[in-house]
């Protein structure tokens, strides 16, 4: 190819179309998240460290509410907040609250999940979504990314934990601890979506 | 540095360069990157520090961490594409949201060992979600994210998610052409 040889205009044409040819096709659309108030679909998935599949609708018929964290072995922001998963997992527990994870990472597979979650003491099922299915259904974006259900499955909140991963001492918005003591209270979520921040989820 | 030394990006060259000429000196251009410090960033100081220093040339802003995989994965894509702008037209800023304590040290270090020609600032924030509002309050705080500013400091395009060379070029294209 005579690239020096070539005309500015010539060259310039030949950019073009080269970048056109090369033009990646539009992104593709971004399903439609649940809303607030809405019913959230119902998922059927294996735990991450075998047995029998967990459904959330079982889930719900036992609760006061549930939470569904998208979760992730990796990622940092993620890891910054396993304690507190971890701790309010087993206090919640305690109000009739069921705590759920998903990881939905393709880089992040069941067994190093099941390890993950008994290493920080997860006493709540830890469930791997292969093919992120239940992710997509939920627009999940980010680890950690929270939703909390009513026993019917509706969508009382959605976002993340608090504004903090690297400084659990000095926490000042406790946003998933507000909208779950404003649930089992009965009265409304003061701040019902807060922003989740995060690392993407590794889709397939 | 100022903050209207925002721009890194390589010259295209003239009509009258020879256009292996201008492949060298997009090389060498390239390879010039070097690892300053960070510089901090107030929510509250976007628009002034950031947008304000495009001088009127189309602006991309790009937010993105070190700890965000597909965030590594497109910066070659996003040096490659603004090469092929003038600095006339196009001013290119990344800006950083690792967290204060390791940003500073993990910032200089990734942007030297990529040879990214870009200045990056580090959101400086207690709270993400402070940042990313007053940044867009339509970013659902997703990185990478991209903000196309046109010459006008209106925002001409929003890329969310991991963007090739040739998307980012088209979105730059599409601003830049519209004087």
């Amino acid at each position: 190819m005579k690239l020096p040889g070539l005309a500015p205009a010539a060259f310039a044409t030949f950019a073009t179309v080269l970048t056109l040819g090369l033009a990646a096709p539009a992104p593709a659309q971004k399903p439609e998240a649940p809303k607030i108030g809405a019913v959230a679909p119902d998922f059927t998935l294996p735990p991450a460290a075998g047995g029998a599949p967990v459904a959330l609708k079982d889930l719900l018929a036992k609760s006061k509410a549930v939470v569904v964290i998208f979760d992730a072995t990796k990622c940092p922001y993620a890891k910054g907040y396993k304690e507190r998963v971890a701790t309010m997992g087993k206090e919640y527990a305690g109000k009739g609250v069921t705590f759920v994870t998903i990881n939905s990472n393709k880089t992040e597979p069941a067994a190093e999940v099941a390890e993950d979650a008994k290493k920080h003491g997860f006493a709540f099922p830890v469930l791997k979504d292969e093919g992120n299915k239940v992710a997509d259904l939920y627009a999940a974006q980010k680890t950690p990314e929270i939703y909390v259900l009513d026993p019917k499955g509706t969508l009382l909140y959605r976002g993340r934990i608090d504004e903090t991963h690297e400084d659990p001492k000095n926490v000042k918005s406790p946003d998933l601890r507000n909208a779950l003591e404003a649930i089992l209270a009965g009265k409304p979520v003061p701040a019902a979506e807060t922003k989740a921040f995060g690392c993407s989820i590794k889709r397939v | 540095m100022s903050p209207s030394r925002i721009s890194a990006c390589a010259r295209r060259g003239t009509a009258r360069l020879p256009a292996a000429l201008v492949l060298a000196a997009l090389v060498l251009a390239g390879a010039s990157a070097s690892a300053e410090p960070v510089k901090h960033l107030k929510p509250e100081d976007y628009s002034s520090r950031i947008v304000a220093g495009r001088k009127g040339r189309v602006l991309v802003v790009n937010f993105w961490a070190t700890w965000c995989e597909p965030c590594r994965e497109e910066m070659p894509s996003l040096v490659a594409a603004a090469k092929k702008f003038p600095a006339r037209d196009l001013a290119v800023v990344l800006v950083s949201l690792d967290s204060q304590k390791t940003g500073p040290a993990q910032v200089p270090k990734f942007l030297k060992a990529q040879k990214v020609p870009f200045v990056s600032w580090l959101a400086r924030t207690r709270d993400p979600q402070d940042f990313i509002d007053a940044v867009d309050p339509n970013w659902d705080g997703s990185l990478p994210y991209t903000l196309l500013y046109g010459r006008d400091g209106k925002v001409a395009a929003r890329l969310s998610g991991l963007q090739t060379e040739a998307s980012f070029t088209e979105a730059i294209r599409k601003a830049v052409g519209a004087r």
